[in-house]
């Protein structure tokens, strides 16, 4: 029987993990805080895909497996079409009569990281949506390749300093601004689109459940905080965070139907910006007196974005 | 519940529609497909079946070749039957997701209806993407005429899902020249064809949740081998398993195929081995030179490109003296890939024959009969000399001034 | 503290990559991995003492020396909200109930979220070098701090 709604904490916490221990995830790893959410969340059988990246190498390493669920793993793009191709042999096998137990209960999950999703998976997630398959896309994002070192993807913001794209004495990090993805996939016309964060849990777990609920292509942009390559402190993952989704650097919002934008968090104390950079090795350089309009400029940047989203919220457009 | 499909006893078919004819027949649960010239009627026709409820399974419309196997390998590891189609560019497009398949052991069934690659850009038929796939570790079967696709593509889901093979198949066929071109075809029954092919059996199925499985793991050097170890041989072993399924179509249909198919080799003296619908032009040669000049020539071709029946062409060889092998692809600076593997065939036989290489039919150039012949005088010359008369690697059928490498150093 | 839930028979006992290397007839088939021995098809309602685990699920496996300091619990002090289990990233905080029971020391990779997550005063989770015993943890508890 699915699981309905999560009142409280407690009750969450009856939930049996289907996420296992003995992954090789880093320690603090908000990736593992995101999936064993997910799979918390719900009673149902799980089909889920994964994209190469830091969850797949760390989960699945032979002979090891941390997937109490049906898990398949093919390359670093395609875990879209992978388990939009498990759910069509479903609808199949459903049709002919040939499933084990048809009746059983069953939900199609595919992971990616923003590298996987932002850049080299796009085309296939895209189509993926495109089809109308009933499943719903997470993506875990770190803002960079941090499986191979943190390199720089299109979800990594302006200023931040990765390994191809370094600050330097003659660069401040990161030229580009981050890849507008949730709007991307909205656009696509699904059913339930959102950016959710772990701090927030409880709206998390709603978002996950609404997703899995919904009939057709849903897709959830997940903040995943990454000790290793923000350089942070692994105990202050929760903590970083509540920074990101307190200075709105990652607001938390939905979108359902591609234009009814609800807001599900806002923040009491809007925190400035520099407290989220400053907490971070990446974002160190920006405070050197010279690069000081980089800060300035992300700063407008989500002033802008969170006064966008407020009107889109509004005009329910 | 699909609706019946009415079939003659002798359809007139191209290998495209011949194709999509056994793929309706075998009740494939997913295609997930990206068409591509020229298999892009396998696609269209399964398409046009769907259309007219002539399909229970579902039809997955990608928006690339490598989503579309993609999308196979996701379908294929939840128990159920899987195929495909495509061609060249497409193909080469799939390539990373083809060795994903095979290393999962997962049965799906690809048709690759053989084209050019580019550059340049070409959508006639050459061998280019077969020969790309030979070392992806699936099973490539080659059919050299429509009738050979349909009966080809049957077999294919018997041998792929076979308990102890378990692997990927192609079913080659050649762009244009048999795919579009139409021939009298006896098809199964569709009761037949599907009694032929059987109920699809699932292994380590992921729709099955009282035996959740990873598919997928990574695996480093501690692993990787003794990986690829075991599923080269399910590969070699999946020979006796091909032998099988001939035999038992065979009986079906009067219809008998080898793994290495020979044409007229009791008394060669020479012989002409090659792929494709190449051997059909190559027989017609063969049987004219015999009667026209009393030349000793037979052709060989093998129906499996993989696994590469290595004992079964060197026995085919072991009596002529001269043999030239075909290769319809570009070598990229070496012999042929075909030439090498025949030659080391024939090579660990006592038997110890001059051989040849032809490089032909590159990008859909056609390969005449007045061509093969040459090519069959030469090894009588070759056989009458004792030792190779020519360059070792020849360009045959190609403008401008002769194109040839390497001297024979024995005389 | 139920001992069975903490140290369950088949897990803890073996390293990541320390297995036992068999050769290219024993691995399986299409690198597939199976989670559970026998029917699983109810192991969402299952608890982990409940379940049978296969040797290749990485429940029976160990991280434990990748830690270097360690968390340790208080019973005392605990209000069982339950922060420690929704943030734990290594399913390492032991739950039945709605009752925190307290650490998997075999998972616990030594990361310090429960520590930071924990909301009471003083807290409940604290971080102690690996070689600390629980007992004299225990005892140098320290004292709510007044504001």
């Amino acid at each position: 029987m699915a699981i309905t709604s999560i009142k409280n904490l407690k009750e969450f916490s009856t939930n049996n993990d289907r996420f296992e221990g003995a992954h090789t995830l880093c320690p603090g790893c908000a990736h593992s805080m995101i999936v064993r959410e997910l799979m918390n969340c719900t009673d149902d059988n799980l089909v889920i895909a994964a994209n190469t990246g830091c969850l797949e190498v760390s989960t699945a390493v032979y002979p090891f497996t941390s997937w109490d669920t049906s898990w398949i793993h093919i390359g670093f793009e395609n875990a879209a079409t992978a388990v939009t191709g498990s759910e069509a042999m479903y609808r199949a096998r459903k049709k002919k009569g040939t499933l084990k137990d048809p009746n059983a209960p069953v939900k199609f999950v595919a992971f990616g990281g923003d590298g996987s999703t932002y850049d080299i998976g796009f085309q296939w997630l895209s189509g993926a949506m495109e089809r109308g398959h009933d499943f719903t896309y997470i993506c875990l994002d770190n803002e960079n390749y941090a499986n191979t070192g943190g390199q720089r993807s299109s979800s990594t913001p302006i200023g931040a300093t990765t390994s191809t794209a370094q600050a330097g004495s003659a660069s401040y990090g990161k030229k580009e601004k981050k890849k507008d993805i949730v709007a991307i996939m909205a656009a696509h016309g699904a059913p339930y689109v959102a950016q959710l964060a772990p701090n927030k849990w409880k709206s998390m777990a709603k978002g996950f459940q609404t997703a899995l609920e919904t009939e057709g292509p849903c897709f959830i942009n997940t903040v995943s905080a990454c000790c290793t390559e923000w350089r942070f402190d692994p105990k202050d993952t929760i903590h970083i965070t509540d920074l990101a989704t307190d200075t709105l650097m990652f607001p938390i919002y939905e979108i359902i139907n591609g234009h009814e934008l609800n807001i599900l968090y806002r923040p009491k104390n809007v925190v400035p910006v520099e407290e989220y950079l400053n907490a971070q090795g990446r974002y160190k350089h920006l405070f050197k007196p010279e690069n000081k309009h980089v800060i300035e400029k992300i700063q407008s940047d989500i002033n802008e974005y969170w006064d966008k989203l407020q009107r889109r919220e509004e005009a329910r457009i | 519940m699909a609706k019946k499909y009415d079939i003659n006893e002798v359809e007139v078919w191209d290998g495209n529609y011949a194709a999509s004819q056994a793929l309706r027949q075998a009740q494939v649960d997913v295609v997930a497909a990206y068409p591509i010239t020229p298999s892009t009627p396998v696609v269209e026709n399964y398409g046009n079946y769907v259309a007219n409820g002539y399909i229970d399974g579902e039809y997955v419309m990608v928006e690339s070749e490598h989503a579309a196997m993609s999308g196979c390998i996701g379908a294929a590891a939840s128990g159920g039957r899987v195929a495909t189609a495509t061609s060249s560019q497409g193909f080469a497009l799939m390539a990373e997701v083809l060795y994903q398949a095979s290393g999962m052991r997962l049965p799906i069934v690809l048709v690759v209806v053989n084209r050019a690659l580019a550059s340049p850009l070409n959508v006639r038929g050459d061998h280019a993407d077969m020969y790309l796939g030979r070392d992806s570790g699936w099973i490539q079967i080659d059919a050299f005429n429509a009738e050979e696709a349909y009966d080809l593509t049957l077999c294919a889901f018997r041998i792929g899902e076979h308990m102890s093979v378990r692997l990927p198949v192609m079913v080659h066929q050649d762009g244009f020249i048999t795919s579009h071109t139409a021939q009298n075809i006896h098809p199964l029954s569709d009761e037949a064809a599907y009694k032929f092919v059987g109920d699809y059996k699932g292994v380590d199925d992921m729709l099955d949740f009282s035996k959740p499985v990873t598919y997928g793991a990574q695996t480093e050097e501690d692993w990787h081998f003794e990986h690829k170890a075991k599923q080269h041989k399910a590969l070699m072993d999946s020979r006796t398993v091909i032998d099988g399924v001939f035999a038992e179509y065979g009986k079906l249909t009067g219809r008998n195929y080898k793994r290495v198919e020979s044409y007229m080799m009791e008394d060669a003296e020479v012989a002409v081995v090659g792929l494709g619908s190449t051997v059909e032009t190559l027989r017609v040669a063969a049987k004219q030179l015999r009667e026209e000049e009393g030349i000793k020539v037979g052709i060989v071709a093998p129906r499996c490109f993989r696994p590469f029946a290595f004992d079964e062409m060197a026995d085919a060889l072991s009596g002529v003296k001269a043999i030239a092998v075909l290769d319809r692809s570009s070598p990229g600076g070496a012999m042929g890939a075909f030439f090498n593997e025949v030659s080391a065939a024939v090579l660990s036989s006592a038997n110890r024959p001059l051989v040849t290489n032809f490089i032909y039919g590159l990008g859909g150039r056609d390969f005449s009969i007045q061509e093969a012949k040459r090519i069959i005088r030469e090894q009588k010359a070759h056989a009458d000399a004792g030792h190779i008369t020519t360059q070792i690697q020849q360009f045959s059928g190609l403008r401008g001034p002769k194109l040839g490498f390497f001297e024979a150093k024995r005389s | 503290m139920s001992k069975g839930i903490l140290a369950v028979d088949n897990r803890g006992k073996r390293e990541l990559g320390a297995d036992k290397l068999v050769g290219w007839d024993e691995v399986t088939q299409g690198i597939v991995l199976t989670s559970f021995e026998g029917d699983a098809a109810n192991i969402a309602s299952l608890k982990a003492e409940e379940r049978t685990y296969s040797d290749f699920n990485s429940y029976t496996a160990t991280v434990a020396s990748w830690r270097v300091i360690k968390p340790i619990y208080n019973r005392d002090i605990c209000i069982d909200c339950q922060n420690c289990w929704v943030w734990c990233p290594d399913s390492s905080i032991i739950s039945r109930d709605k009752q925190m029971l307290g650490i998997d020391y075999d998972h616990c990779k030594g990361c310090q979220v429960c520590v930071e997550v924990c909301p009471t005063n003083p807290k409940s989770l604290l971080m102690f070098v690996e070689a600390e015993e629980i007992e004299t943890a225990l005892a140098q508890w320290p004292e709510k701090k007044k504001n």
